[in-house]
């Protein structure tokens, strides 16, 4: 159970000693601009901005690869689906009637014979693939890199209300104990000689299902003495109290706020302005 | 000397909480003194934790119901004043190790406390090193609490309670969670504050041994009155009163409470087992020592034929390269009753999921009845093999103690009739067949471990294997679940325990397996393994008191005793009848 | 009963940190238990086409244990937790969050009582204009014919409608039903309009995201319903397994529960 707690880069770069607040910012930004677009190569050149910040500060490349090879299978079915079947979806955006083909199946081909693949849908695709690739990459980019104290301590000052900051560092204090608790009830299943192999799938629902009913049922037991013990810690859930860590904004805190803010204005000004950002514009599209 | 000070006083306190029909504690009376420390012992249900959460104020300010009489701590009345005024005051150490850290590194743990009370963060981060010193967990301040042992943790929280400098420190249960190395840990953390830096104590414990060696005074709480106040030496001396407490007394006083009893006058029953060995030193000083050696015991049956269980140079590493097994071999034959020991970490929970192929071996075999277990499901070894772990609740799914007992039959396919039959058949063995239509959760904890035993019993396995089954159980409890073994012993069944209570044992186990670092240290009959102290002190294990005490019978001799009442026997020079 | 011989106290019942009723207490242990469950996929739905963590299928039984404001928050930071610790287990991470609130939320809401009375009139509008901005995007913008748009998001459309009508207090009172049976039928019920309702709101921001073609709203049609069928089924096996349970127990209930 060595993963379950808020990974860390090793690296002790100038990101690690930033502020939460400012790449709370940050991937609050990245990630309305990734949404907002939909050329796939500004999508593709914020994803490997995103991906190279990740890499200089230290997330490691295999993370990275690995979340790559997971998406793969959404990946390939979206560009296959918006590749054949994207000319309603190109005409909306571009006005093209006739769209670009990159290969047809011959015709004589059972069922898929005749259908074409076009360069415009798996530029789409490609958009889709990118932006969620950087919505996700940001996570790693912002959370990976910050203490879970400077995380809490930001949040207060950020004027996140105390007690959610309370129950965000709380939760991550006990989720990995529910995980191991998971782990020991579906090891006592099986140990009333449940064979998962040879049920039906709703019986195989019904049954596995039941996993969550004695880990919920645990924890609400487990309240009851949570707030004893909070209780005798004088825990009142109010914001007036002090606090062991201080964050305060530094220079690199400021430049970072300053950098997205503009970039931000100008990606939104750009999109709305002229168009740019938008699906086919600027033309990029015939670089494929 | 002068008058000692008044810390906490309790005047006709009684408590009803906002469901309850009785009261839980009933016309307490108490007076607390500065630097003492008072030990709380009664079975579970008596009120123990009710009184400490009293000295806090959560009872009843946080609980709600009714109150009666008047408690105060250091002249404030917990009623008057708020829980986070009387915090400051009193520090709580609870009995779970896991629910009362909090926080996500041990800094933040200690300074929980000290941010609600809005203590300056330089004077929080003086205090940080002193209580991480005074708890020997110096250095640990930015650890994960999960990098933390049990008894670090218990000791983390000990830390974070004395950060708030209280005139009191209340601890419920502390160590009843923990291994042996855990507890005494605990204990050793907890003597030094009261002895060195003299803060007062008040602990509620069923270790009685350490009672008897720790604490100035003790209360005895049964239902919810307080019915005797004293010194260790005059509440364990009363043997029988205990017993019919359902307490148990440390077992040196057991020992010379029988042997008082068979008719050799012992002035002054000891209760710490320095004193014990000391008696019997004095005796054989001035000949009066007669140890009648014991009639031989019937020598073990050595099994033969082909072992029920048998594990082969096994190895296993879990993912994060934990060396859990080195090469454990091993043989149990069908009828034994085998118990495995060690400290947590020394692989016996790691040994014995191989048996049912929850682990798979990273290196070895394991055989079940001849058959290699690979080639079983861990369905099939489940119906022969029955495995009982320690929290009944996590092994509940169901919303009636009859479905519960079904479950698994049911998916087994075995024929209705059948599961009818073998249900009622495992939910009588348990007394549990007016509760069937019960909802399990709505039953005390001890009748839920039943319900998971009774489950498992339906399976009709031929080896069943209690994990744990006395952590956190009041003697009572534990005796229940350990005569159940017993039983299923005597009818035939082959009875694997793992405990931490090698006290327990004697009248049920006849092998002992000691584990420490992932290997088999000794695999012994019963009379020899709780002999070799050398070997159990190796790896924090202690044996029973009555085994020191036999040890101190004889120079020459050792006489392979287990129990209060063998040696009793063996210096009172008959066998000893009645209860005990 | 024994009369005690001390003087009765007036007791002070001052009770723990609350959020909306909810005890902050209940609320971590919750948000931990999903932020664990993320991690444990459905996997034995995967021959379906659909794996979900099993943590969706409580996102609306937290919220009826808590409320809606508590169980919002849970579900919130149980899911960003899971979503901080592994990224990859969310397609799109904000949206993971924001439905899992929207979902407990919604699901808190539907008892309909006291203060709250009308809180279901705005939540259906905020429905009705996700679908219209879901489908109409779809219709309008996009090109996909009307009948495969109305048929690929039966479940949004039933969710809402579900939602929108007495069968939103109706699934609530079953949940408060002696008889565990009917709370099962309350359960399901429930589940799938929480479910249809929360499907919709990461749909309408997914969609916004990948305007998938008609073809693959023609190949959802039949998929959607089932895989909800089998969220359903985790829903009311492990809410009546958690509800009888909690009432076994006598765990105070906080003030703004359903069940």
């Amino acid at each position: 159970m060595s993963t379950l707690t808020l990974q860390t880069v090793e690296r002790d770069s100038f990101f690690t000693h930033l502020d939460f607040r400012p790449k709370l910012f940050m991937m609050a930004t990245i990630t309305i601009v990734a949404f907002v677009w939909e050329n796939p190569v500004m999508e593709c050149l914020l994803t490997l901005a995103v991906m190279l910040a990740c890499l200089a500060v230290g997330v490691k490349f295999s993370y990275i690869r690995k979340l790559v090879v997971i998406m793969l299978p959404f990946d390939i079915l979206l560009i296959v689906t918006q590749g054949f079947f994207a000319e309603a979806l190109i005409r909306s955006r571009t006005g093209q009637t006739a769209l670009t083909p990159l290969f047809t199946f011959p015709a004589h081909w059972f069922w898929v014979g005749g259908a074409s693949m076009s360069v415009e849908g798996v530029a789409y695709a490609m958009n889709v693939v990118f932006k969620t690739l950087t919505m996700t990459l940001v996570i790693p980019l912002g959370i990976f890199t910050t203490d879970v104290n400077t995380m809490i301590v930001g949040m207060v000052q950020a004027r996140i209300p105390y007690k959610l900051a309370f129950i965000f560092s709380s939760t991550l204090r006990f989720f990995p104990l529910l995980f191991e608790e998971i782990q020991s009830i579906i090891e006592a299943q099986r140990l009333r000689g449940l064979a998962f192999e040879t049920m039906g799938p709703v019986k195989r629902v019904r049954v596995y299902a039941k996993v969550a009913v004695p880990l919920i049922l645990g924890a609400m037991v487990k309240s009851q003495m949570l707030e004893v013990v909070l209780q005798s810690k004088a825990f009142s859930g109010s914001p007036d109290r002090t606090y062991l860590h201080e964050s305060r904004l530094g220079v690199g805190d400021y430049i970072l706020f300053a950098f997205f803010a503009l970039f931000f204005v100008a990606a939104i000004v750009a999109y709305f302005g002229w168009g740019i950002g938008r699906f086919g514009k600027p033309v990029f599209i015939n670089w494929f | 000397m002068g008058t000692p000070t008044l810390i906490a006083t309790l005047d006709k306190v009684s408590y009803m909480y906002p469901r309850s029909p009785e009261p839980v504690l009933k016309d307490i009376s108490l007076e607390i003194y500065k630097g003492e420390f008072l030990g709380v012992i009664g079975p579970t249900g008596a009120g123990k934790t009710t009184l400490c959460l009293t000295l806090n104020g959560i009872v009843p300010q946080f609980f709600g119901g009714r109150f009666f009489g008047h408690a105060t701590v250091v002249g404030l009345d917990t009623l008057d004043h708020p829980i986070s005024t009387l915090a400051r005051h009193v520090g709580t150490v609870f009995e779970d190790p896991e629910t009362q850290i909090t926080a996500t590194s041990v800094e933040n743990e200690i300074a929980f406390a000290l941010e609600n009370l809005k203590v300056p963060r330089e004077e929080i981060r003086a205090r940080i090193p002193r209580v991480l010193e005074a708890v020997r967990l110096e250095g640990t301040e930015k650890k994960h609490p999960h990098e933390l042992s049990g008894g670090q943790k218990q000791r983390l929280a000990i830390a974070a309670a004395l950060a708030l400098q209280p005139e009191l420190l209340v601890l419920d249960e502390p160590t009843s969670q923990l291994d042996p190395v855990g507890a005494q840990e605990v204990f050793a953390t907890v003597r030094e504050l009261n002895r060195e830096l003299g803060v007062t104590i008040v602990m509620a414990s069923h270790a009685a041994e350490e009672m008897a060696e720790y604490a100035d005074r003790l209360i005895l709480l049964a239902h919810g009155a307080l019915v005797k106040t004293g010194t260790p030496d005059e509440l364990y001396n009363a043997v029988a009163y205990l017993e019919a407490n359902d307490l148990r007394p440390p077992q040196v006083a057991s020992t010379f409470s029988l042997i008082n009893k068979a008719g050799r006058a012992v002035p002054k029953i000891p209760v710490r087992l320095e004193e014990g060995l000391q008696t019997l030193a004095a005796w054989r000083q001035k000949a009066q020592l007669h140890v009648q050696p014991p009639t031989a015991f019937p020598r073990p049956r050595i099994p033969s034929g082909e072992p029920l269980l048998s594990v082969k140079d096994l190895h296993h590493i879990y993912s994060n390269g934990t060396h859990a097994l080195a090469g454990v071999s091993l043989d149990i034959h069908k009828g034994e009753y085998v118990l495995i020991i060690g400290q947590n970490g020394a692989g016996k929970s790691t040994l014995v999921k191989h048996f049912l192929r929850l682990l798979e071996p990273t290196q070895g075999r394991v055989l079940v009845g001849g058959v290699d277990t690979r080639t079983l499901t861990v369905g099939e070894l489940a119906q022969r093999i029955g495995y009982v772990t320690q929290n009944p609740d996590n092994q509940i799914f169901n919303a009636t103690v009859w479905d519960e007992v079904t479950f698994a039959l049911k998916n087994l396919k075995y024929p209705r009739e059948e599961v009818v039959a073998r249900a009622t058949e495992s939910l009588e063995a348990m007394g549990l067949l007016a509760e069937r239509d019960q909802h399990p959760l709505a039953l005390p904890k001890g009748d839920r471990a039943r319900v998971v035993i009774a489950a498992i019993l339906a399976m009709r396995p031929e080896i069943i294997i209690f994990d744990e089954p006395t952590t956190g159980q009041d003697y009572r409890g534990a005796k229940y679940i350990l005569e159940i073994s017993r039983k299923l012993h005597a009818s035939g069944k082959t009875v694997i325990v793992i405990t931490h209570h090698l006290y327990l044992m004697p009248e049920y186990a006849e092998r002992v397996i000691v584990m420490g670092k992932g290997t088999i240290l000794l695999d012994a009959p019963i009379r020899q393994a709780y002999h070799e102290i050398e070997l159990l002190n190796s790896t924090y294990l202690t044996p029973p008191q009555a085994v020191f005490l036999a040890r101190a019978l004889g120079d020459r001799h050792t006489y392979p005793l287990l129990t209060p009442r063998e040696v009793a026997a063996c210096v009172a020079g008959q066998p000893i009848e009645g209860e005990i | 009963m024994t009369i005690p011989s001390g003087e009765e106290r007036k007791v002070k019942f001052l009770g723990g940190a609350a959020i909306d009723g909810a005890p902050v207490a209940y609320i971590v242990v919750l948000a931990a238990v999903v932020a664990a469950l993320c991690f444990i996929p459905f996997s034995v739905i995967l021959a379906l086409g659909g794996s979900f963590p099993i943590a969706q299928g409580i996102f609306p039984l937290v919220g009826w244990i808590l409320g809606p404001i508590a169980g919002a928050i849970a579900s919130g930071v149980g899911r960003l937790i899971g979503v901080f610790v592994a990224p990859h287990t969310a397609a799109v991470p904000a949206v993971s969050v924001w439905s899992a609130m929207v979902g407990s939320f919604s699901a808190g809401v539907m008892k309909s009582e006291g203060k709250r009375k009308s809180w279901w009139l705005p939540l259906t509008i905020f429905f009705i204009l996700e679908f219209l901005l879901f489908v109409g995007r779809a219709i309008v913008q996009n090109g996909v014919s009307p009948r495969a748009a109305f048929a690929g998001s039966f479940l949004d459309w039933s969710g809402i409608l579900l939602f929108a009508l007495p069968t939103r207090t109706l699934a609530a009172r079953w949940l408060r039903h002696k008889n565990i049976g009917v709370v099962a039928a309350g359960l399901f019920l429930g589940t799938w309009m929480i479910a249809g309702v929360t499907h919709l709101t990461a749909a309408m921001i997914t969609y916004f995201m990948s305007n998938w073609p008609e073809d693959v709203w023609v190949m959802l049609i039949p998929i959607i319903p089932v895989e909800n069928l089998f969220r359903c089924l985790v829903g009311t096996v492990i809410g009546s397994g958690v509800i009888a349970g909690l009432r076994a127990i006598g765990i105070v209930k906080p003030t703004e529960a359903t069940y």
